[in-house]
């Protein structure tokens, strides 16, 4: 392994060389300086990593507003749910019909960590399996335990066409 | 001459000891990126990049003192 210098005749090192000279074979030669060096090099690469998170994250909901046929009113009787994707393929998401007239949707993700709710009809509420997360039928909002986020709403209303249809997701509630 | 010398010596030892620090905050602020991704958490999700950025920023500012 080399330890950071070139041989005569070769080609020149490159820049990165000079500022960190470091080979497998020199690191019993590594600098505090050297050592402080790398660790602002892993310090901006987590930097980076973490902007680049934060900007997929805010990537993920642009379609947000998309108008999607669900499924027809009749076919989902009271209690029951169906589930669909919105507003993009790659997103769970879930209706239920509470009466005759009204539904609701959330997002299956639960806002703790992710999982996918399904709703509990005898429990009357929707259920994160993974670490016991509870939320409101109706308002999405947390019952109990960790998250501390209501589900997120998708708005739907039923249309002449017989059709529930999505119209718009809400991260929070208004 | 030589209580220059360790006065320098133990500077450079602080601000490794400071961007030791500052590197451990980054891994943790790395976990809560990655929870407000799973949690679709967008307010989270850029405050922890802000901070990130910020944490790094200083790390590289604190080069600066670092005695040879």
């Amino acid at each position: 392994m080399s330890t950071g210098g070139s041989d005569a005749g070769t080609a020149p090192e490159p820049g990165w060389r000079r500022d960190f000279p470091i080979g497998a074979a020199g690191e019993e030669e590594v600098t505090r300086r050297d050592f402080a060096r790398f660790l602002v090099l892993g310090s901006g690469a987590m930097a980076v990593g973490n902007l680049g998170l934060a900007m997929w994250t805010q990537l993920r909901s642009i379609n947000s507003d998309r108008e999607t046929a669900i499924v027809a009113a009749d076919a989902v009787g009271v209690g029951e749910t169906h589930l669909f994707r919105y507003p993009t393929g790659s997103d769970p998401a879930v209706l239920l019909r509470v009466d005759e007239s009204d539904f609701v949707a959330f997002s299956q993700k639960c806002t703790h960590l992710g999982c996918v709710v399904y709703f509990q009809a005898e429990e009357d509420r929707w259920h994160c399996p993974c670490h016991e997360g509870n939320f409101e039928p109706v308002s999405g909002e947390v019952i109990s335990g960790p998250p501390t986020r209501p589900l997120g709403r998708i708005e739907v209303e039923v249309r002449d066409d017989g059709m529930v249809w999505a119209v718009a997701a809400h991260e929070e509630h208004p | 001459m030589s209580g220059r010398v360790t006065r320098r010596r133990r500077t450079s030892s602080a601000v490794l000891v400071y961007v030791i620090v500052l590197v451990s905050m980054q891994v943790f602020l790395i976990t809560v990126a990655a929870e407000a991704f799973l949690a679709d958490n967008e307010t989270l999700a850029w405050a922890t990049a802000a901070v990130s950025i910020a944490l790094a920023a200083a790390s590289a500012a604190f080069l600066r003192y670092f005695r040879p």
